[in-house]
């Protein structure tokens, strides 16, 4: 692979050579383009990452003052993934990059894809502001597309994360607007018990009590066959036992639905805080008594 | 746990051979002493039961492997006490008639005991094949709740493809009027390129012409 890595670097010295000098008929960047992309392939099969993102970025700058920002924008995405094998910052900046021009061209789907791998990006690094912001904005750019499908997901992770940073009003309302829309599609009424279980979690997290009824009823209007769902059954008994201050049943009904399906570990978190402020509350009327 | 157990099988057993010494020694014996032993001997028997009934609950609470075992054993001691108190009987009633319509009856008796415990063993056995479905059914539902969820996960996918192939079909058809608009375009340049041709050629010949005609005019004169 030595070799490769050889090939890569006198591909790019006769490329910085092209641009130093001056070309016939102004045709330099157009070339000095094809050595660096080929510099780049070489250093790549070399598995020489961080100077195959360098000189993809090259690659972009050459490209920008050819003036054609789909390949420049083609070049940094490019650059993001070589990076994201070494370090996770140049990646994103690279992708953040690569979204701008994206936007300017007007390549709004695009533009929408590389803001959702960037979410997923300060996921991994548990930057979860950060990721939040982008999968906003990814769900802006989809949904002004009319792709409402990937439009829904990003908005689903949106949700997860402001649970998980405590902004339980917005998670509840994103996560009712995704509900009523799935509820009209035939293929996604099946997963819409699903999100409303994890909108009702959201609304014990806010230990409002009337608030949880009213949404529950809302809910079984909303999907008629809702009430039938173990899911429904779990909330209304949390519910109860939240009312209750009971902590028993609250773990009783808990274990009952963890015996038929697991409870990922982003539900588990949300109802360990439910069952830590049950029990809060409870010592505070023991205090009182 | 079983220990227990084997140790109540050890009284058990110690118990009911000095108990039948104590039936073949009656047997031979009469009247007061006939009658200390006989009481003696029912106290032993109540002993034997006592024992039974422990053992029995031992091997209830133990699992349901070895449980079969010591419940056959158990359903054996159980048979043997039931020799025993016959035997008691046939002691105690010198009659030989009445002791053989009191063995008749005993026998009958032990049957109906042996019965029950049999019963009582096989409504065990049925109730253990219960709780088994009732393990699979449970099990079964988990593995239909889970494929439910892989379902609409899939369902979720097929929508999102179905929205990505709806979009290229759009792309796709804008591609195809662009393509029809530059065959146009490219149909009017070759037009134009031949009409220059046919021009630039007539321009030509009439160039020749008019210097054919000076020439021929000069050479003329």
């Amino acid at each position: 692979m030595a070799d490769q890595t050889a090939r890569g670097e006198d591909f790019e010295k006769k490329a910085e050579k092209k641009l130093a000098g001056w070309g016939i008929f102004g045709s330099k960047y157009d070339d000095a383009a094809d050595l660096f992309d080929k510099a780049a392939n070489c250093f790549k099969l070399g598995k020489n990452w961080d100077k195959a993102g360098s000189v993809y970025i090259k690659l972009a700058n050459c490209h920008l003052k050819s003036d054609s920002k789909h390949e420049a924008a083609s070049a940094y995405v490019d650059a993001a993934n070589c990076y994201k094998k070494i370090s996770v910052q140049d990646a994103a900046q690279s992708l953040n990059q690569a979204v701008n021009l994206f936007l300017e061209i007007g390549r709004l789907n695009m533009a929408a894809r590389y803001c959702k791998e960037l979410g997923e990006i300060y996921e991994q690094e548990q930057n979860l502001e950060k990721a939040m912001d982008y999968f906003e904005r990814a769900a802006d750019l989809f949904q002004s597309e009319e792709v409402t499908t990937s439009a829904n997901q990003c908005k689903q992770k949106v949700a997860q994360f402001a649970a998980q940073l405590e902004q339980y009003p917005k998670a509840i309302e994103i996560y009712e607007v995704i509900a009523r829309h799935s509820i009209n599609n035939a293929l996604l009424k099946y997963g819409v018990k699903g999100i409303l279980l994890n909108a009702g979690i959201c609304q014990l997290c806010k230990a409002d009590v009337v608030a949880i009824s009213n949404a529950l009823e809302r809910y079984q209007e909303l999907d008629p066959t809702f009430s039938g769902t173990r899911e429904f059954k779990l909330l209304s008994e949390l519910a109860e036992a939240m009312d209750e201050g009971d902590i028993a049943k609250f773990t009783n009904a808990l274990q009952e639905y963890d015996s038929m399906t697991r409870l990922d570990p982003w539900k588990t978190t949300l109802l360990l805080r439910v069952k830590n402020a049950i029990k809060a509350k409870e010592e505070e009327e023991d205090d009182l008594t | 746990m079983s220990e227990v157990f084997d140790g109540y099988e050890r009284q058990y057993c110690e118990i009911s051979a000095s108990l039948s010494r104590k039936c073949t020694s009656a047997a031979q014996l009469d009247g007061e002493k006939k009658k200390q032993k006989v009481s003696e001997i029912k106290s032993g028997l109540d002993e034997a039961e006592n024992l039974i009934r422990k053992m029995d609950l031992e091997a209830r609470s133990l699992q349901p492997s070895i449980k079969a075992g010591l419940l056959a054993k158990l359903r054996e001691y159980k048979s043997d006490l039931n020799n025993l108190k016959s035997e008691l009987k046939r002691i105690t009633t010198p009659n030989p008639n009445q002791a053989a319509r009191e063995e008749l009856l005993e026998s009958g008796m032990a049957d109906t005991l042996a019965f029950s415990a049999d019963q009582r063993g096989r409504l065990l056995m049925s109730t253990e094949r219960l709780n088994q479905s009732t393990e699979r059914i449970k099990d079964s539902r988990r593995t239909i709740l889970e494929t439910e969820e892989l379902g609409v996960s899939i369902l979720q996918d097929l929508h999102q493809q179905r929205q990505s192939l709806l979009h290229a079909h759009g792309t796709l058809h804008g591609v195809d009027d662009n393509i029809g608009k530059s065959r146009k375009i490219l149909t009017a340049m070759t037009r134009r390129m031949d009409r220059n041709k046919w021009i630039i050629g007539g321009i030509i010949i009439a160039l020749i012409l008019a210097i054919l005609v000076i020439l021929y005019f000069k050479l003329a004169h």
